[in-house]
């Protein structure tokens, strides 16, 4: 049985529709956040910002982006554990993930 | 006994020669669950780093990398590499500049997201999307091209404003498949950088320069030569060596007469 079907191999999903091209919304603590902005800038996708007034900054996830590609290169770079990405991106079609599991950190067998 | 035979019989006997010499080389046992290890740790905690200092890293760092680059296992030992390492400001903003022009004129071309919904440019640009993504799957995958359209508008930078890009060139006449050699030739500089305490990224966007004819003569990227890959290095900013979680993948595992799947 094929994994996926010719039907399935021939849709190509449109680039800017949310539906076909889920991509991850990263999970952000706000009480842990300090808006350091460490994460706005390291983001390879453009997605994050930092809004509120100085003092009380936060990270977010910009309205009007699509992108982020589950690297948590903002999980990474947070002093304070406060931002990541849980689960990879998926599309429709073509692209639909294969043979994909949970998220995990790295585990010692 | 025939020729191949006796080749047969020599790789089966080779742990009785070593016993027979009285020189059985010791097995390292490994505990379950042990901790990481220095070398699983630098792989565990590399990341592909976009933002750098602008302190130029030293040459010597650089010739380290490149000197276990060079140890890197290829196809019938071949070798298929030839690096050219960048250091001057003004070379890698020539570079940035070709590569951004030939985003713009791909993101123009193809990027239908940025015309409106139901605009005859969007429905031109949107068809002849379609067509090319048939026919080039990976190039227009809907990561990457969300990638091309922000270097188009001056939102990313192509080599991240590195001190240093290593370029990796391939000799196409490798062994097999060269492609291979160049990816695990550059995992094992990436590692390295990461060990030294350097972050370093993977930058596929480099290959636009093989389009220009001018920037092949001045980088070498002429027959049987071509730009594969290029690494960016330099020093990080902040700290972003905190583990992080990822996917798991599936598994197969053919053991006892059975299969079993893992994650």
């Amino acid at each position: 049985m094929a994994l996926q079907s010719k039907r399935e191999r021939r849709h190509f999903p449109d680039w800017d529709n949310p539906q076909e091209c889920i991509f991850q919304r990263v999970a952000i603590d706000l009480e842990a956040c300090d808006g350091c902005k460490l994460c706005t800038l390291v983001c390879p996708a453009n997605v994050l910002e930092v809004y509120g007034e100085k003092g009380r900054k936060k990270a977010r996830v910009k309205a009007s982006q699509r992108g982020c590609i589950s690297c948590n290169n903002c999980r990474a770079i947070c002093e304070n554990g406060a931002i990541g990405a849980t689960q990879a991106n998926d599309f429709v079609g073509f692209y639909r993930q294969l043979g994909r599991g949970n998220f995990a950190m790295p585990r010692r067998f | 006994m025939t020729e191949s035979n006796a080749a047969v019989a020599r790789f089966e006997d080779a742990e009785e020669v070593e016993r027979s010499l009285g020189r059985v080389a010791r097995i390292s046992e490994v505990p379950e669950g042990a901790d990481w290890n220095a070398v699983e740790q630098v792989m565990l905690q590399r990341r592909s780093i976009r933002r750098y200092k602008r302190r130029q890293v030293p040459a010597h760092l650089i010739r380290r990398m490149l000197e276990v680059g060079r140890y890197a296992p290829s196809q019938g030992n071949c070798q298929p590499w030839k690096f050219v390492v960048v250091r001057d400001a003004d070379v890698i903003q020539g570079m940035e500049d070709y590569c951004v022009a030939a985003c713009q004129k791909l993101s123009r071309g193809l990027d239908y997201t940025t015309h409106p919904v139901g605009s005859w440019r969007h429905r031109i640009t949107r068809a002849k999307a379609r067509l090319f993504n048939r026919l080039q799957p990976n190039m227009l995958h809907p990561v990457p091209m969300t990638v091309v359209t922000a270097i188009a508008e001056g939102r990313f930078a192509v080599f991240h404003r590195a001190p240093t890009v290593i370029l990796l060139l391939m000799d196409t006449r490798g062994i097999g498949s060269p492609e291979i050699d160049i990816g695990i030739c550059g995992t094992n500089i990436v590692l390295a950088a990461q060990s030294l305490g350097l972050g370093t990224c993977w930058v596929g966007f480099s290959k636009f320069l093989n389009q220009s004819r001018e920037w092949c003569a001045r980088l070498g990227m002429e027959h049987p030569f071509e730009l594969t890959e290029a690494i960016t290095v330099g020093y990080p900013v902040g700290d972003p060596s905190h583990l992080i979680a990822r996917d798991t993948h599936e598994i197969a595992w053919l053991e006892g007469g059975k299969k079993e799947v893992l994650y």
